[in-house]
């Protein structure tokens, strides 16, 4: 529910976390312009070149005066410049950025939405053969790290049966453009797509399914049976709906997480995205970069948040006359 | 109502997925058709566009500029060869290298190459300085001097050595017309930063999924080049013997266990001529490392032929104590090597008065002797140190091995903060080298100038313009070393490319430019 006071909250939040931000790279040990040029070995960074880039990079400067320009700069809409990268953050970022939510985003979607259906289907089958098989299938997926499923999908799928690409988002410079292009993006998709999937499905199915479980012994149920309402109404609209809610939670927090939870499906693909931005950021200290993608975390989490909030009371009114 | 509000759902849904495919779309918007194209790949992918100022200041930035840009001189497997310059001499009294340029080059624009551009770039260059040539102090030129259209003359500030490839094999060219106007190579990335006089022109470069896209072209001075395209590609380490034999791939760098598997698949394997190395850093101002006994006691103690065998799995050959590895042509055969033998361990610590107490460790005046050996998890540096302090317990030497993360450990060293740590770095080529890794203070060197003579032979040879007089210094350089061992080499990994046969691509024996050890080398895709 939107009020003043949440808003006020919110922004509260937001202001604590960007100074956060600020912060904690900063406290990681390392002078960054050692940590970008040292493997070079050959290289013996003269001291011209050394002041320059420091200069360049402000690293010089009071941690006061670095944080008046942090957030002049954030106004601005200027994340600064990655000295890992030599560009700017907001290209940097933004530049992969796509291809993450293209992954992570529609993996999210999927995972969510098989995950409340088989969770539906097992609760309302409680005990039943098709509960049991899918529950203990669930189980046993979800043991899985997800770059060990993505290897095993990858060696079966591209390197014995050599039906899908073993690397990229996309066939490089193919010459393909149009529905042609949508289907190689699609095939390079699929894997990562279906390991990602395969990875957190599990945890949404298991929610629902004991949210199921628990709403079908509510007294309304056996009404709405009483009334002779078809099975699919009763499973979806009645107790499904009301199952919704610890899955919502769960969604929000997964997508806050979105940017660094694909760092190994990346990997392991060779998919283009920010989830191994975030890990070179990290091993170079590349300070304004790491500002850039904490931010724009912290955006995800927050706007994850402020949705889960207002869909909350959608789904369940109860929660506002909680206040 | 459900109906109605589960379809605007799969609408929304598919309005978004056409909203974050475009950007997608939009970010490579010429893709020409692949004819006639050589495939690279590499698993990090984005190394920069490739411009002199843009590209990461690390071997494959330069590489990728390297296909688009042209040094005065290049070399091709063992000696110089003609680069934008066809012919050079050098000029004792002037201390001056006269460059004859090639009279047919011609910038990707169609405008001549001329002297001018090589006085331009050596005048920009140092006002903004190239992470891969220094061109103030020792190693600078002094003056660039136009003697006519195609000859011009550098002025040394030093009689230095390495200047040749140092210097004139890996200082890339810019065109004056292009980059007089600039003030702010930094922030200058429109297309014109890749106009070059090289083989191959930048079609495209995408940051986000690290791929390059070269075409040849065909006027190049030394002969059109074989490869119609050059495209590189981001592939992981783990799939990219499979991409080679699904034929995806044409060369890639790869694991020493696929060597095997890549011959028997009919794949030619090459590997890097010796130039990195692993090295056990001491903290020579600490007791009682800094009594060099002790520290020959250690290299004594460590059997590197046993730990290329597990650690490395064979894949390597233990280090030479003069720092240069064994292939390089001004490698010293005749220094110690302290091979491993313990009871040498015993008879040195005993002269320090180190006896064994009973637990097995040693200890001086009822001191045990203990040892902080902190390491990193990177190059599998972690089961380097476990071998180490195996080594050391074993005669007697108490270590705690403490495995920090790269840049944390880089800090400790830096402060003096160790008693000794792992570390590894490259550009074993050119002696060169030495004086940074010995003398200078970059936390990946010895830090070590406590020995006048090594101090002096080290600074003469960078002078010494007579190869042979300077091979002398250069081989007394490793002895002097070697007797004070203030750090341990501990191996030379072994490094391998595949690559089908289509261009005969190698690795230089001293390295690309200035050292670089990656075999793509355009001169091999120009047929040289």
């Amino acid at each position: 529910m939107l009020t003043r006071q949440n808003l006020i909250t919110y922004l509260v939040a937001l202001f604590i976390i960007l100074t956060l931000n600020f912060f904690l790279p900063r406290m990681m040990p390392g002078n960054p312009i050692i940590a970008i040029y040292g493997d070079v070995a050959v290289v013996q960074m003269s001291p011209e070149l050394e002041a320059e880039l420091t200069e360049r990079f402000s690293l010089d400067q009071s941690l006061g005066n670095q944080f008046i320009s942090y957030w002049t700069a954030l106004f601005q809409g200027d994340l600064g410049y990655s000295y890992a990268y030599n560009a700017p953050v907001t290209e940097v970022i933004f530049g992969r950025l796509p291809w993450t939510l293209l992954l992570a985003g529609l993996a999210l979607i999927v995972s969510t939405t098989l995950g409340i259906l088989l969770g539906i289907e097992s609760g309302w089958r409680r005990g039943r053969r098709l509960d049991r098989s899918l529950l203990s299938g669930m189980v046993a997926i979800s043991g899985f790290p997800d770059f060990l499923l993505g290897l095993l999908l990858l060696l079966l799928f591209a390197v014995n049966l050599q039906l899908l690409p073993l690397f990229g988002a996309e066939n490089a410079y193919s010459g393909l453009s149009g529905f042609q292009r949508l289907m190689d993006i699609a095939k390079h998709l699929l894997l990562p797509l279906v390991t990602l999937v395969l990875a957190r499905v599990g945890g949404d199915y298991l929610l629902t399914r004991n949210a199921m479980i628990g709403e079908l012994k509510e007294p309304y149920i056996l009404l709405a049976r009483a009334k002779g309402l078809k099975q699919g109404t009763i499973r979806y609209r009645h107790a499904g709906r009301n199952s919704l809610l610890p899955i919502m939670t769960r969604t929000s927090i997964l997508l806050g997480l979105m940017v660094t939870g694909v760092l190994f499906v990346e990997v392991v693909f060779s998919y283009p995205g920010i989830g191994f931005t975030t890990y070179e950021a990290l091993t170079y200290r590349d300070y304004p970069l790491l500002q850039g993608l904490l931010l724009v975390s912290t955006f995800c989490v927050l706007t994850a948040n402020f949705i889960a909030d207002l869909l909350y009371s959608r789904i369940d009114p109860r929660v506002n006359y909680a206040h | 109502m459900y109906i109605k509000k589960s379809l605007q759902f799969v609408l929304a849904l598919l309005l978004s997925l056409v909203l974050l495919i475009s950007p997608a779309c939009t970010s490579t918007s010429t893709a020409p058709s692949m004819v006639q194209s050589y495939v690279i790949a590499d698993p990090t992918g984005d190394w920069g566009y490739p411009s002199p100022y843009l590209r990461y200041a690390r071997g494959p930035g330069y590489i990728r500029s390297s296909f688009i840009f042209d040094t005065l001189i290049w070399r091709d497997k063992s000696n110089f060869t003609p680069a934008l310059a066809k012919e050079w001499s050098y000029d004792e009294a002037e201390n001056a290298y006269t460059f004859k340029l090639q009279e047919n080059a011609v910038w990707h624009d169609g405008t001549p190459f001329t002297a001018e551009d090589v006085a331009f770039t050596v005048e920009y260059l140092k006002k903004h300085p190239d992470p891969f040539v220094t061109l103030v102090g020792p190693s600078g030129i002094s003056r660039a001097e136009v003697v006519d259209d195609h000859t011009v003359k550098l002025y040394l500030e030093s009689k230095y050595a390495p200047f040749l490839y140092e210097v004139a094999g890996t200082m890339v060219i810019l065109p004056e017309h292009i980059w007089k106007s600039v003030d702010n190579p930094m922030s200058f990335d429109s297309p014109e930063t890749v106009i070059g006089t090289g083989p191959y022109m930048l079609v495209d470069y995408n940051k986000a999924q690290g791929t390059y896209l070269y075409k040849s072209y065909d006027n190049y001075y030394q002969g059109k080049p074989i490869a119609d395209q050059i495209v590189f590609v981001k592939v992981s380490d783990e799939m990219v013997t499979s991409a080679l034999i699904q034929g995806e791939v044409n060369a890639a760098s790869i694991l020493p266990e696929m060597v095997d598997n890549m011959k028997a698949s009919d794949f030619t394997v090459i590997s890097c001529p010796y130039g990195w190395c692993a090295k056990l850093t001491i903290n020579h101002k600490k007791e009682p490392l800094n009594d060099k006994r002790f520290r020959q006691a250690m290299a004594y103690a460590i059997d590197r032929q046993s730990m290329v065998d597990i650690t490395q799995r064979g894949h390597a050959i233990p280090g030479s104590q003069g720092l240069l590895p064994p292939n390089n042509r001004w490698y010293n055969p005749n220094i110690e090597q302290y091979n491993y033998d313990p009871d040498k361990v015993r008879q040195l610590l005993g002269e320090l008065g180190y006896e064994l107490n009973n637990d097995g460790y040693l200890s001086k005046d009822n001191k045990i002797l203990e040892l902080e050996l902190i390491t990193q998890t990177a190059y599998g540096f972690k089961d380097v140190g476990q071998f180490i302090k195996d080594n050391l317990e074993d005669v007697g030497i108490k270590t705690n091995l403490i495995v920090l993360e790269g840049k944390s450990l880089d800090a400790k060293v830096e402060t003096w903060d160790f008693d000794i740590s792992i570390y590894g770095h490259g550009g074993l080529y050119e002696p060169s080298i030495l004086p940074k890794i010995i003398t200078g203070q970059g936390f990946n060197s010895a830090r070590y100038t406590s020995n006048d003579r090594l101090n002096r032979v080290l600074e003469d040879q960078l002078h010494e313009m007579d190869p042979d007089a300077r091979l002398q210094m250069v081989q007394g350089a490793q002895a002097l070393y070697a007797e004070d061992i203030p750090a341990i080499t501990l191996y030379y990994p072994d490094w391998y490319w595949a690559h089908d046969g289509k261009i005969d691509i190698y690795y230089p024996d001293e390295g690309v430019a200035s050292g670089i050890p990656i075999p793509l080398n355009k001169s091999a895709f120009v047929g040289k």
